[in-house]
């Protein structure tokens, strides 16, 4: 790994020189139907974006796994069904100026769209693109990137770290890729640089580390071990299960596959964002629903996230960016439950030995 | 709020009910607290930052709520005519709740930031409120407050529609409708919609395609919206749920508006009071029927 800087300038002339060679850049910009809002679009030049302004309302997800994409169109014929497939190669697009909490999500759905099947779709959109994103200094009392093992300034899954500094950024260079990207760009760091760059930092991280401790690797056993805690029956009252923090997740990535059939003999076969958090999501075809309520339906987020997902991949299902609980019309606040669970799993044993 | 506390302690202490449905103070402002202790009715609140519409709690969807047995729910005047509706479409039993109403001098938009009231930062539903006094009630609770400032947003946009043609309205709701991903929560989040199977969701025969298409997204939230004529009183909770910001109350205020006008009718406060989709009558002017 490497630093380099890149000033303002620099950093414009890149974006320019990619748009020139048909790269689609995709960054941070204010919202069309909202300016006080962030989403991410394709931009043409860097005075389209809006980097470090506050954190883009929608994860990157999107770009990767959209709400709906085609997977295959069909065609019943006499002999059988012609299927026609979609292509799963993507044009390169370079991501530009995004939170590291989102760049690390993708990594961590990386392990599930890897496992016993390789989704070629998640995969061809990952591998044709180059991410450049920016230490965050827009986190707020929902954040807890650092409780996740991630952080501000988090390295996992971007090929290029941005830290503002003076006059432009200081470029951590993490990847092959993201050296490709810079070649012919920026100069060499100054120790100056470089210690203003390590003090936001710094700074950074203590901004979001009070919000919530380090998640210890002992949640995940005690959740598991507590699926039938009466802390379910009470943790999810004001949960309409609308499923809205699913949408804003950046690592929620359940799907569901339609045949969409369109006159007498052919189709599209789609898939579509799901969530757990709806009733119909388990509804088996008897009528009969194994997750009753939304007591139910919240315990398997949390399980899902924070125990499930760990004992089969190794890592947190979460990566602590707060939309759950900004977005949630109910007032969850993910930070304080996930305290509240952890609380209760270390105040356990002290109890048995009384 | 002393008078509130004290109710909620006195109904769950004396055993009327088992959960008294109000507001309390969270990390993010205010938000819908569930008080089953009455150790805790201290710390039930009420001010301009109870945006929230508690009356979705009743819902029978919300099994998690009514399982913990009868309830008392505070209510603003506006959230009165959403239980009164829950009432009168037999989801709700009257004698199987205490209704604790609190006198409004209107809301905030959000229930995060506790801001001053001004013509800005006042909710668009409080504008022309009739219902600051609630008159379905158990407890009336509250000093009287003086008239929120009016927030004239929705109506402009109301009045902008009007103006346009039918073609550039139609364009409108198109691009607004195109960034619904069909994640349904609008419908989830709302204290109306309690349909065990909803018609977006019938496969046999499939009424509207399941994926988010311009047509399958303008026939589901069409479908939702006149399914809410009538019965829809505003309190936006689709719209604060929309993980997408489509402006979800202008639809709904919209169709709000074209029943008054044909059909003289607003959502009412009194359960016994029959609504346009429930009712039959032989002077409906039916001049749609040709």
């Amino acid at each position: 790994m490497t630093q380099r800087f890149l000033s303002n300038a620099g950093l414009a002339a890149l974006v320019t020189e990619l748009v020139a060679a048909h790269t689609r850049v995709i960054a941070p910009a204010r919202a069309s139907d909202d300016p006080e809002q962030i989403d991410y679009v394709s931009i043409h030049k860097l005075e389209d974006a809006a980097i470090g302004v506050r954190l883009p309302r929608r994860s990157l997800k999107e770009l990767f796994l959209p709400p709906s994409e085609v997977l295959l169109y069909y065609r019943q014929t006499k002999d059988g069904v012609e299927i026609r497939e979609v292509p799963t190669k993507a044009p390169p697009q370079v991501i530009l100026g995004a939170t590291p909490c989102d760049v690390a999500g993708l990594e961590v759905v990386d392990k599930v769209m890897g496992w016993d099947y390789r989704d070629e779709l998640w995969f061809g959109r990952r591998e044709a693109t180059t991410i450049v994103s920016v230490l965050c200094t827009v986190m707020d009392s929902t954040c807890f990137c650092t409780a996740v093992g991630l952080g501000p300034d988090s390295f996992r899954g971007s090929d290029v770290l941005l830290v503002p500094v003076t006059g432009g950024y200081l470029a951590h260079v993490i990847t092959p890729k993201g050296e490709a990207l810079l070649q012919g760009h920026g100069a060499d760091a100054s120790e100056a640089m470089q210690a203003e760059a390590t003090a936001a930092q710094d700074e950074a991280r203590k901004k979001v580390e009070p919000n919530l401790a380090t998640i210890p690797a002992e949640l995940s056993g005690w959740l598991a071990k507590n699926f039938d805690n009466p802390v379910w029956k009470t943790i999810a009252l004001r949960c309409h299960g609308c499923g809205a923090c699913a949408a804003v997740c950046p690592t929620c990535h359940c799907f569901d596959i339609v045949d969409e059939h369109e006159g007498a003999d052919e189709g599209t076969r789609r898939r579509n964002w799901d969530s757990c958090q709806t009733e119909k999501f388990t509804l088996h075809a008897s009528g009969h629903n194994p997750r009753q309520t939304q007591s139910e339906r919240f315990r398997q987020r949390i399980q899902h996230k924070f125990s499930i997902y760990p004992s089969r991949f190794g890592e947190i299902l979460c990566t602590g960016c707060g939309r759950c609980s900004r977005s949630c019309p109910g007032g969850m606040d993910l930070p304080k439950i996930v305290g509240e669970l952890i609380a209760m799993s270390q105040a356990e044993p002290e109890v048995k030995n009384q | 709020m002393k008078e509130l506390q004290e109710l909620a302690h006195k109904l769950l202490s004396d055993g009327t009910v088992k959960v008294v449905i109000g507001y309390e103070e969270g990390p993010r402002g205010v938000r819908p607290a569930f008080i089953t202790d009455a150790a805790q009715a201290g710390t039930l609140i009420f001010d301009k930052r109870c945006v929230q519409n508690l009356a979705a709690y009743l819902n029978p969807r919300r099994k998690q709520i009514t399982q913990l047995g009868k309830a008392a729910i505070v209510v603003k005047g506006c959230d009165a005519r959403s239980v009164a509706g829950l009432i009168r479409e037999k989801q709700v039993e009257r004698d199987n709740l205490v209704i604790i109403a609190v006198r409004c001098g209107g809301v905030l938009e959000s229930p995060e930031a506790d801001r001053e009231l001004t013509s800005e930062t006042v909710s668009v539903r409080c504008a022309g409120c009739v219902d600051r006094e609630p008159k379905l009630y158990d407890y009336l609770t509250g000093e009287v407050l003086p008239e929120p400032p009016v927030n004239t947003r929705r109506t402009e946009q109301i009045a902008e529609l009007e103006k346009m043609s039918p073609a550039d309205r139609w364009k409108f709701w198109t691009g607004e409708l195109s960034r619904c991903i069909r994640c349904h929560a609008c419908r989830e989040a709302c204290p109306m919609c309690f349909c065990v199977q909803c018609t977006a969701e019938k496969t046999q025969p499939q009424w509207i395609d399941p994926s988010p298409t311009p047509r399958g997204n303008r026939a589901w939230q069409t479908m939702r919206v006149l399914h809410q004529a009538g019965r829809c009183v505003d309190c936006l909770e689709c719209e604060r749920a929309c993980p997408e910001h489509i402006p979800l109350g202008l639809l709904a205020r919209y169709v709000a508006d074209s029943v008054e006008r044909r059909f003289e009718y607003t959502a009412s406060e009194d359960p016994s009071v029959r609504a346009p989709l429930g009712v039959f009558r032989n002077d409906d002017g039916e001049e749609f029927i040709r």
